[in-house]
């Protein structure tokens, strides 16, 4: 039933739609002369689409077009609208690309497709109808997406109160279970490829699922990185007892500073020593907490035999800072489609020179264009999706049990550490054996 | 001179306290017919001592020593010794009535003469050995606390222990509640950051807004070892940051008069409260406002920074970089990063190697630096040594009090 409880015609619910749309209606006898601005904030990168960003670029935009005495709305999908009449599309131009400044490191910035882009002009005189069927569909996209949210359940952010809760029952989660795992491959100038290491790190959106399905754990960057100290003591006592039928040829891990200076990771240390290599993986929040205390642990840890990776680099974060000056054994860069432009390609290239391409990992390779324009940039190590696949591939070239499986169960099993997967396996010799191959191109 | 003030300048580095001994034995064939009043600002609780209460209290003897009828030294343990003539026993008795309003609501002030003093009288006269004696020992007690400083500074760089209980989300959860719950007008300090050219007295360019973490953590959580979590403590930033904001927001002070720096988080500069206060800043027109911002936060997500930046900027905000030391400078590149400005600290071994510093430096822009902690003459010496014209610290803030004493007595000379 969805009538009210006056027994009168059911309600419609008001939304930002609705209102588009009526206001919409209601213009369509004085269209003449009017103009409509859509800007397609939704179409950003999740990252640059958060309520805040998108908050404030309403309120800049809201100031600029306040004199034009228009009709704004901000809409449940983040666009943003605005009907107005006798402005100067040169006008709404300017404006239109200070906004769109704001989001200069979004690919959506600097896309050419007009049917793909920032912003849409209707002029009302002419484009009245596409502009009432733009509203109508918005007004049909927004029922259907609110209809759905209703059997979401509510996700609250992380606050210190619901950082105490999930402290509380960390003890009582299988950690293994959500600890993933995940080879780095360096290519040789023969062009063999072999694991330089397994990078071990936690599935935080399948830690999330089992410590505490009703916390956004990453909503609090501070108290996430405060669990994530924890988090690190338990991945190091998993690792420590997690049963591999070989070890691998070296652990990669991404601690925070503290933890890479605690008994326990030297514990951990001790249990690998001479039968294993380590990494350890810093992140910038971490290392810009305390210069100083980095380099000191850095310089620990690299006394006591093991490598050191900066993490986390990306075609933004090299812009900011000289990657070489953090002289880690290796940088970890993000690979991302836009890196193959003439432009970053070149821009990466300055970056990473000072350092030494063959200090480079490229992680987050998930096709071969990536591990391409790795090689002719002369890195030689590689991490990713495509990387999985292909040692995946290779195992199973020297399995005796690879008839049973895909491919793509071959993956998913490497991937974890324990659990049914990996109990699923037929032979998990081979699953921790990562062999290298002889040739790849 | 009888009634010299205690030279600025030439003697800065002279204490107080000896100048008070030296004054005291100049004044020994006049002591007929002078005082003494030794006023406990000290035992005063630490949120009535703030600077400018200092500043006002010694204020409040200006008149008298303009009129070259009393002179007023400020020890280091913020005690105030007031030496005067008895004929004018009944101004400086009105000048404690006034202070004694001001701190009316310190247990000092509501207990005087039950267990101990607001102030304590003499007459030069007939207890000029005793006066003496206690100037001597301030001056004892004063070297001591001075060489124990200094042990302690030494010994702490040796032992970096965590000291207290540990910082943990549960109290976390409590402060922040006490926070909101707090009166945070109490815990606001301000600080000027000045432009010091040359000789000439220093000039307020703007003045820094913020709550001293060490007297919130003595008022809430005196046996909590903060740094023990620094992201739990990060975490209280932000809370602090919306208090001030909404402290600020708040019309009925004259807190945001004039060109302002508040320290704040890029996710509060994203945050509904900062776009309230920016709407209240628009309806009051005020002056310029700074945003300090800490290098671990705008690392921790380069992408949030720049866009918080350039709302900012948009905005007419300028961005500062706060807290960095000389070795830091190469990590944190201000041109690459868009700020307005960086903080610089002051410390000694800045004279090591100067040149190679002072290329670095130069690189930088010199205008854009400004100089902090200063502590010492020294700071302002090098500064200007290198090109810097924009200094704060503890320093600049005892030569503003002296040069609006020294503007007072100039002011009260013409009017005569």
């Amino acid at each position: 039933m969805n009538a009210t409880a006056f027994g009168g015609k059911p309600q419609e619910v008001i939304t930002p739609e609705s209102l588009l749309y009526d206001a919409a209606e209601r213009i369509g006898r004085i269209r003449d002369g009017r103009l409509a601005l859509h800007i397609h904030l939704s179409r950003l990168q999740p990252q640059n689409r958060e309520e805040n960003k998108v908050r404030i670029a309403f309120r800049m935009f809201e100031s600029m077009v306040d004199i034009f005495h228009g009709q704004l709305f901000l809409l449940t999908n983040s666009d943003v609208m605005l009907i107005c009449k006798d402005a100067r599309i040169a006008d709404l131009d300017g404006i239109v690309y200070k906004l769109k400044a704001l989001f200069s490191k979004d690919p959506l910035a600097f896309t050419e497709d007009d049917d793909n882009g920032f912003a849409t002009f209707y002029d009302l005189t002419v484009r009245y109808d596409d502009f009432l069927e733009v509203a109508a569909q918005m007004v049909a996209e927004v029922k259907k997406r609110k209809a759905a949210q209703q059997t979401v359940p509510q996700i609250q952010d992380l606050d210190a109160k619901s950082l105490t809760r999930v402290l509380s029952r960390i003890g009582s989660v299988d950690i293994a279970g959500v600890v993933r795992r995940q080879p780095c491959v360096r290519i040789t100038e023969d062009n063999a490829a072999e694991v330089m290491f397994q990078e071990f790190y936690m599935s935080i959106a399948d830690l999330q699922k089992v410590l505490a399905p009703d916390v956004n754990l990453l909503a609090n960057r501070w108290l996430f990185q405060h669990l994530s100290q924890v988090l690190d003591l338990k991945v190091l006592s998993v690792l420590q007892d997690a049963g591999f039928r070989k070890l691998p040829t070296a652990y990669s891990l991404n601690l925070n500073m503290a933890t890479a200076e605690s008994p326990m990771f030297d514990r951990f240390l001790a249990s690998i020593r001479g039968r294993a290599g380590m990494f350890v993986e810093f992140q910038l929040a971490d290392i810009f907490s305390n210069l100083d205390g980095f380099f000191r642990c850095r310089d620990t840890l690299k006394a006591k035999g093991c490598g050191t990776v900066l993490d986390g680099m990306s075609t933004i974060t090299l812009e900011f800072l000289d990657a070489e000056l953090y002289d880690t054994d290796y940088v970890k860069v993000s690979w991302s489609n836009d890196m193959a432009s003439d432009v970053l390609t070149a821009n990466l290239t300055d970056a990473l020179g000072p350092v030494g391409f063959d200090r480079v990992i490229l992680s987050r390779c998930d096709s071969e264009t990536a591990i391409e324009w790795g090689l002719d940039l002369g890195i030689r190590h590689f991490q990713g999706r495509y990387l999985d696949s292909m040692v995946s591939a290779v195992t199973m070239t020297k399995c005796d049990k690879a008839e049973a499986c895909t491919l793509q169960q071959c993956t998913q099993r490497h991937g974890v550490i324990s659990g049914r997967p990996r109990v699923d396996c037929g032979n998990n010799d081979m699953l921790d054996a990562f062999p290298s191959l002889k040739a790849i191109r | 001179m009888q009634n010299a003030p205690p030279a600025a300048g030439s003697n800065a580095s002279l204490s107080q306290e000896s100048l008070l001994i030296d004054y005291l034995q100049r004044l020994e064939r006049h002591r007929r017919d002078r005082r003494c009043v030794h006023i406990h600002l000290s035992q005063l609780q630490p949120v009535n001592r703030r600077d400018n209460h200092m500043r006002i209290a010694a204020g409040a003897f200006d008149s008298l020593v303009k009129l070259l009828q009393a002179q007023a030294f400020t020890l280091a343990n913020v005690d105030l010794m007031v030496i005067y003539k008895a004929q004018v026993q009944d101004e400086v008795e009105a000048a404690i009535v006034k202070l004694r309003f001001l701190f009316s609501d310190d247990p000092l002030v509501i207990n005087d003469g039950l267990d101990r003093n607001f102030c304590d009288w003499f007459s030069l006269d007939r207890e000029y050995e005793d006066v003496i004696g206690l100037a001597q020992k301030m001056l004892q007690e004063e070297q001591a606390r001075q060489r124990a400083v200094q042990e302690r500074t030494e010994s702490e760089a040796r032992d970096n222990r965590p000291r207290g209980t540990p910082f943990t989300p549960e109290l976390l959860v409590r402060t922040e509640a006490a926070l909101f719950q707090a009166d945070l007008a109490n815990l606001m300090r301000r600080q000027a950051v000045c432009a010091v050219v040359g000789q000439s007295p220093p000039q307020p360019v703007f003045h820094e807004l913020f709550i001293s973490i060490a007297d919130m953590r003595q008022v809430m959580m005196p046996s909590v070892n903060v740094a023990s979590s620094p992201w739990l403590f990060q975490e209280l930033t932000e809370t602090l940051d919306r208090r001030v904001l909404s402290l600020l927001n708040k019309h009925d002070d004259r807190t945001l008069e004039g060109d302002i720096s508040i320290n704040l988080n890029v996710s509060t500069i994203l945050s509904p409260d900062f776009l309230t206060f920016d709407d209240n800043i628009k309806a009051g027109a005020r002056g310029t406002i700074v945003l300090e911002l800490q290098k671990v936060d705008i690392f921790a997500d380069l992408g949030a920074y720049l866009f918080a930046r350039d709302f900012a900027h948009d905005r007419g905000y300028r961005i500062c970089i706060d807290g960095l030391t000389y070795s830091m400078l190469p990590f944190v590149n201000r041109e690459r990063l868009g700020a307005d400005l960086i903080k610089l600290v002051w410390e000694n071994s800045l004279l090591d190697e100067k040149d190679k510093k002072t290329d670095a430096l130069r690189r930088i822009g010199v205008t854009r630096i400004i100089l902090c902690r200063c502590d010492a003459p020294g700071a302002i010496e090098y500064g200007h040594s290198v090109g810097i014209t924009l200094f704060q610290g503890r320093h600049i803030e005892t030569l503003l009090a002296e040069e609006a004493r020294r503007r007072g007595t100039a002011r009260s000379n013409q009017k005569r």
